[in-house]
C-alpha cells in the first residue's frame, strides 16, 4: 500500500476541491491501496510547500506562484495583469500549456517537483469600504491589498498596493490599513471581506494568481504503473469537478450575496478600461520579460505561448 | 527584571574563552535589541506615512519578516550563556556536587547534538534560497516587494554556530567540574534558589527606579 | 507501529526531558526532531539502509522551522511589548502612577492597598510581564504601606497578587503567544483580556476593603491629601494613559475604524514611552541595557516558540492532536466537566512550571480537543456545547488558561510572584508572603469560577469588535 502526504493550507474550500476529488478517485481506482492524507497546514507553512517537496517531507502540495516569485519565476507569467482570460477552462488550458513548457519543467525540477495540475481562479476583483472608485481616476491614492502583477497594474493608475497576508486582509480593512482588497470571489467570502464590503469592481478584471499542485518527482517515479496511471488518469476528472464546483456552487452563492448585502457593483466604461489595459498590460509584461530573461528563462517565448494559447 | 544567573570567572583558559565568547554574544544581543528599536521606528514611520502623508510604506510587512530572525534568534547564545532559557529545575536543584554536573553534562550534550543537526537543517534551508547564478543571489523572495530572503535565513545557522561553541565550552566546564569535584565551576550559569534570583531581579529594577 | 503511538511515546519522552531539567525549548525541539526521524524511518519499514534518508528529511524539515515560524508580522508584537516594559522604568512611570493612585484613594479603608492594585493595573497596561511588575511594586508600595501601619504580610500579599494582572490586561506577551499557537486574531484576544483583568482588579479591591473594614488594624485609611496635591500628581502619570488609549484605539475604536494593527499600536506606545524616558534623562548607557534585556527576554520566548513548533510539526505528521480530540469527544462526560478537569490539570501543572512553557507545551494537543468539545472551529453558537461560536470559544479558553497560569504565580509551592516579593523584602519569608496572599488566592478561584460560569464577561468586548 502507498500512502502520500499532501500539504495544503487554510480550510477545505472551493480552492482545494480538485485535490480532495483526486484523492477520492485514486483510492477508488486502486482499490484503496494508494491513498492520500490531505493535511490543511499540519505539514508545512504555505510559503514553504515547495521546500517540503524538495526535501521529500511530503509527496504532493499546492502553492501560489506569487508567494515567492524567485522560487518559480517561470509560472509567474500566468500572473501578469490583463492577459484577458475569461473562463476557468481558459485558465486551465493556458496554465497547462505553460506547465508543459520545458523551461517551466526545468524551473520546477530544481525543487524535485513535477507540475500536476493548476487551481484555476477567476479574475480577481476589488471589494472595499468607503467612497467607491467610480472612475479609474478615483483609484488615485486608494490603498488596496493586492500582490504580484495585479498590484503593479493597480499602482500604474495611482492605487497604493499594501502587503498583508490573506488571513490578515479583513483586519487590515477594519483597521483602515487598506480601503480595498483584491481577491477571487471564494476568498472574498471565506476571508470575511463580504461582511463589511460596500462596493465591488464588477468588470475591472485585472488578472488572477496561479496556484499549481505539484508532486515530488522521486515519489512519482516510485509509484507502480497501476498507481501512476490511476493518479495521472484522474487529473482531468478532478479538474472538471473543480471547475464545476467553482462555477455551480461558489459563484451561485456569490451573486445573490452581493445582492443580499447591498454591495454596489461598479462597472467601468469600456473605453476607459481599454486605456487602463494599454497603460498597465504592456509595461508590466515588458518588465517581466526583461527581468526573467536576465534570469536565463526564455521569457519572451513563455509570454508568447500564453498569448497564442489564448488565441490573441 | 534583569534575568541573569551568576557565572563565575577566574584566569584559566576556559574562563578567558568564556569571557571572549561572551563579548561576541553580547554584540549579537545588541544587534537584536537594536533591531527591535528599528522595528518600532519603522512602525511609527509606517503609521505616520499612511495617516499623515497619505503614502504608506511599500513592503512594510516584507521588512518585518526580514528583520524578525535578527530579533528572535540572533541572541540565542547570549541567553544560553546567562542561563535565561527557562527550564524546570525542581529536580536538578536537589542534586549536589558531581551528580549535579553529570546531569548538566548529559542534558548539555543532548542540546549540542540537537543544535548541530539544526545547523545542518537551517543551512540547507538557507541554501535552497540562495543561488550564485541568480540576480541578487536570490532563489526565494518576499511576497510584496520581492526582497531576497537568504540573508534572513542565513542568520539562523550563524546564530546556532555560536550557540554550538557556547555549548562546547559549557561541556568542557561541566566535564572539568566532574573531574575536580568542585562546587563552584567557572563559565557556567549556577543554579540558584528562587529567592536569590528574585532578589537580584528586584535589585536591577530598583536601580532603574532611582534614575 | 501506528504514527499515533509514536506521537504518544515521543510526547512522554519530552515530559521526561523537561522533568530532568533540560531547557524547555531545546527539549521540545529534540522531541520533535527525534519524532520526525522516527516517523520517516517507519515509513520506510525501518530499513537500516534508509535511516540516513529519514535523518536527512527530518533534519531538513526541522531546520526550516526556526526561520520560517519567527519571520511573521504578528509575532513582532512580542519584542515591542517587552521593550515598552523596560523603557517604562526609565521613564519613571511606575512611581508616578503609584503616587497619583495613593493621593486619590488612600482615604478608604485599605486605601493604600487599593492604590497599589490600581497602580499595578495601570502599569500592567503598558507592561507584558507579571513577575517584573511585582518586583517593581514590592519596592515602591510595601514600604509606604508598612510605614502607615499596614500589616506587613498583608501588604506583601497585595503586591504579589496585583502583579498577576499584567498578563491579562493588554498588552500581554502571553496572550500574543496563545493567539499565535492557536492561530486566532491577536487583537481580539488582547481586547478580551481587558474586562477580566479589570474584573480581577475589582475583586481584589472588594476583598481588600472588606478585610480592612473587618480588621481595622490591617489597613487603616489615610487622609490629608488636599485637592491641589491630588491634581498635581496627575500629569506625571499621563503618558501611561496616553499609551493605553493609543493601544486600545489601534485594536478597537468604539467610535469608528480602528487606527491600525495591534503591532502598530504597540510600537507607537513604545515610542511615546521612549520619548518620555529620554526626557527623563535616559541616555545611551541606559538605552543599551534596556535593549540588551529586551533581546534576552525576547530570544528566550522565541526559542520556546520555534522549539515547540518543531514538536508541533512532528505532531502534524503523527496526527496526535486529531486523535486526542477524537478521544476527548468520544468520552461520555459533559463537555463542561471535561473543561473543568482540563483547567484543574493546568492548576496542578502550573505549580511546577513556568506559565509560557506550560502553555506552549500543552496547547498544541489540548486546544484542538477543547475546540472539538465545543463542536469544532466553525461551529455556530446555537449548535455548540458551550453556547458560543468556535472563534469565541478560542478566545474564552485563551483567557481562562492565561488566568490559570497567573493564578499559579501565587500558589505554593513555587508561586514565583511570592518569591520575588520575599526576595525584595529580606524581613519577609516566603511563607509570610504566601500567608498574606491567601485571601487573593481565594479571590482568584472565585474569579475563575465566574469566568467559566459567565463567559459573557470575557466575550462582550471582542464581540463588539465584530
Ligand atoms: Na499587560
Ligand atoms: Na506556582
Amino acid at each position: 500500500a502507498t500512502e502520500w502526504n499532501v500539504s495544503v493550507w487554510g480550510k477545505r474550500r472551493a480552492f482545494t476541491e480538485h485535490i480532495e476529488k483526486l484523492a477520492e478517485l485514486v483510492s477508488e481506482k486502486t482499490g484503496g491501496s494508494f491513498t492520500m492524507n490531505i493535511s490543511y497546514g499540519g505539514l508545512s507553512k504555505n510559503t514553504e510547500n515547495l521546500d517540503g517537496i524538495s526535501i521529500g517531507a511530503f509527496e504532493m502540495a499546492q502553492f501560489c506562484a506569487g508567494y515567492h516569485a524567485d522560487k518559480n519565476p517561470s509560472i509567474t507569467v500566468l500572473e501578469l495583469p490583463f492577459l484577458g482570460v475569461s473562463t476557468l477552462e481558459e485558465e486551465w488550458k493556458v496554465s497547462q500549456a505553460v506547465y508543459e513548457h520545458p523551461a517551466t519543467a526545468a524551473d520546477l525540477a530544481r525543487w524535485n517537483a513535477t507540475l500536476l495540475m493548476p487551481s484555476p481562479l477567476p479574475q480577481y476583483n476589488i471589494a472595499g469600504v468607503g467612497e467607491p472608485p467610480r472612475t479609474l481616476k478615483d483609484f488615485d491614492g486608494l490603498t488596496v491589498r493586492a500582490t504580484g502583477g495585479i498590484g503593479e497594474a493597480l499602482s500604474l493608475i495611482g492605487a497604493v498596493p499594501t502587503s498583508v497576508t490573506s488571513e490578515e486582509a479583513r483586519q487590515a480593512l477594519d483597521s483602515g490599513i487598506v480601503k480595498s482588497i483584491a481577491f477571487a470571489p471564494h476568498a472574498h467570502m471565506s476571508f470575511g471581506v463580504m461582511e463589511v464590503a460596500k462596493w465591488w469592481s464588477d468588470n475591472l478584471n485585472p488578472g488572477t494568481v496561479n496556484c499549481p499542485v505539484v508532486v515530488n518527482t522521486d515519489a512519482l517515479n516510485a509509484l507502480s504503473d497501476a498507481e501512476r496511471d490511476a493518479l495521472l488518469g484522474s487529473v482531468d476528472e478532478a479538474m472538471e469537478y473543480y471547475i464545476d464546483f467553482y462555477e455551480n456552487q461558489t459563484m451561485k452563492k456569490w451573486w445573490p450575496l452581493l445582492e443580499e448585502k447591498g454591495v454596489e457593483r461598479i462597472s467601468y466604461n469600456e473605453e476607459r478600461l481599454a486605456e487602463f489595459r494599454e497603460k498597465a498590460a504592456g509595461p508590466v509584461a515588458a518588465k517581466w520579460i526583461e527581468d526573467n530573461t536576465a534570469r536565463g528563462l526564455p521569457a519572451q517565448e513563455l509570454y508568447d505561448l500564453v498569448i497564442s494559447t489564448l488565441g490573441r | 527584571m534583569a534575568i541573569k544567573a551568576s557565572v563565575l570567572a577566574d584566569d584559566s583558559l576556559l574562563s578567558r574563552l568564556d569571557r571572549g565568547l561572551y563579548r561576541l554574544e553580547t554584540m549579537f544581543g545588541l544587534v537584536s535589541g537594536l533591531s527591535v528599536f528599528a522595528l518600532m521606528i519603522l512602525a511609527v514611520y509606517s503609521v505616520g506615512g499612511r495617516n499623515i502623508l497619505n503614502s504608506p510604506v511599500r513592503g512594510y510587512v516584507d521588512w518585518i519578516e526580514i528583520t524578525m530572525p535578527l530579533i528572535a534568534i540572533m541572541a540565542v547564545s547570549y541567553a544560553q550563556r546567562d542561563g535565561v532559557h527557562i527550564r524546570m529545575d525542581i529536580l536538578v536543584s536537589r542534586l549536589r556536587g558531581r551528580w549535579l554536573w553529570i546531569a548538566e553534562f548529559v542534558t548539555t550534550l543532548l542540546v549540542l547534538l540537537l543544535v548541530l543537526l539544526l545547523i545542518w537543517g537551517s543551512w540547507a534551508h538557507f541554501q535552497r534560497s540562495f543561488d550564485f547564478a541568480a540576480p541578487l543571489w536570490s532563489r526565494d523572495s518576499t511576497i510584496d516587494i520581492k526582497l531576497p530572503i537568504w540573508p534572513a535565513k542565513l542568520v539562523v545557522p550563524l546564530a546556532f554556530s555560536v550557540l554550538a561553541l557556547r555549548l562546547v565550552l559549557q561541556l568542557w566546564a561541566y566535564g572539568r567540574a566532574i573531574l575536580l569535584g568542585t562546587d563552584n565551576p567557572v563559565a557556567v550559569p549556577l543554579i540558584e534558589d528562587a529567592a536569590t534570583i528574585a532578589a537580584r531581579e528586584a535589585e536591577a529594577v530598583t536601580g532603574r527606579e532611582d534614575t | 507501529m501506528e504514527t499515533i503511538d509514536i506521537g504518544i511515546i515521543v510526547s512522554l519522552g519530552l515530559l521526561v526531558m523537561v522533568v530532568l531539567g533540560m531547557r524547555v525549548a531545546f527539549a521540545a525541539a529534540m522531541a520533535g526532531l527525534v519524532g520526525l526521524i522516527w516517523i520517516f524511518w517507519a515509513k520506510k519499514g525501518y530499513d537500516p539502509a534508509q535511516f540516513g534518508w529519514a535523518l536527512t528529511v527530518a533534519t531538513k524539515t526541522a531546520g526550516q522551522v526556526p526561520h520560517s515560524k519567527v519571520a511573521s508580522q504578528a509575532l513582532s508584537l512580542i519584542p515591542t511589548f517587552i521593550l515598552i516594559g523596560y523603557l517604562a522604568y526609565y521613564a519613571g512611570l511606575t512611581k508616578a502612577l503609584f503616587e497619583a493612585a495613593k493621593r486619590w484613594i488612600a482615604w478608604v479603608p485599605g486605601g493604600l492597598a487599593v492604590a497599589t492594585v490600581f497602580a499595578t493595573a495601570g502599569f500592567a497596561a503598558v507592561s507584558g510581564a507579571s513577575v517584573a511588575t511585582s518586583a517593581v511594586f514590592a519596592r515602591i508600595a510595601i514600604p509606604e504601606m508598612v510605614e502607615n501601619g499596614y500589616n506587613k504580610k498583608f501588604a506583601a500579599g497585595v503586591v504579589a497578587a496585583a502583579g498577576t494582572l499584567a498578563s491579562l490586561i493588554p498588552p500581554s506577551a502571553i496572550l500574543v503567544i496563545y493567539a499565535i499557537i492557536v492561530e486566532q486574531d491577536v487583537g481580539k484576544l488582547l481586547l478580551a483580556g481587558f474586562i477580566p483583568g479589570a474584573f480581577s482588579a475589582l475583586v481584589y479591591t472588594l476583598i481588600i476593603v472588606g478585610i480592612a473594614m473587618i480588621w481595622k488594624r490591617v489597613g487603616p485609611p489615610i487622609g490629608g491629601f488636599t485637592w491641589k496635591e491630588r491634581f498635581v500628581s496627575l500629569p506625571p502619570a499621563l503618558p501611561i494613559v496616553a499609551v493605553v488609549v493609543i493601544i486600545i484605539f489601534f485594536v478597537y475604536n468604539p467610535f469608528g475604524d480602528a487606527w491600525g494593527t495591534p503591532t502598530e499600536g504597540g510600537a507607537i506606545g513604545a515610542f511615546i514611552v521612549f520619548l518620555m524616558a529620554v526626557y527623563r534623562g535616559m541616555r545611551w548607557v541606559e538605552l543599551k541595557s534596556a535593549l540588551l534585556e529586551t533581546a534576552k527576554l525576547t530570544v528566550m520566548i522565541f526559542t520556546i516558540i520555534w522549539g515547540v513548533l518543531i514538536y508541533v510539526r512532528f505532531l502534524g505528521f503523527a496526527d496526535l492532536p486529531g486523535a486526542f480530540a477524537d478521544w476527548i469527544t468520544s468520552l461520555h462526560m459533559s463537555p463542561m466537566l471535561i473543561l473543568i478537569c482540563i483547567l484543574l490539570a493546568y492548576a496542578v501543572l502550573g505549580m511546577f512550571m513556568d506559565a509560557i512553557g506550560m502553555l506552549l507545551l500543552t496547547l498544541p494537543v489540548v486546544y484542538p480537543a477543547v475546540m472539538a468539545l465545543n463542536g469544532g472551529e466553525t461551529v455556530s453558537a446555537a449548535d455548540s456545547a458551550f453556547g458560543m461560536s468556535g472563534t469565541m470559544c478560542a478566545i474564552w479558553f485563551g483567557i481562562l488558561v492565561v488566568k490559570m497560569a497567573e493564578f499559579c504565580l501565587i500558589t505554593p509551592p513555587i508561586g514565583l510572584n511570592c518569591f520575588v516579593v520575599a526576595g525584595v523584602r529580606p524581613d519577609l519569608s516566603v511563607q509570610d508572603v504566601f500567608r498574606g496572599v491567601a485571601p487573593f488566592f481565594v479571590a482568584d478561584a472565585v474569579t475563575i469560577a465566574l469566568l467559566v460560569a459567565f463567559p459573557g464577561i470575557v466575550l462582550w468586548l471582542p464581540s463588539l469588535a465584530g
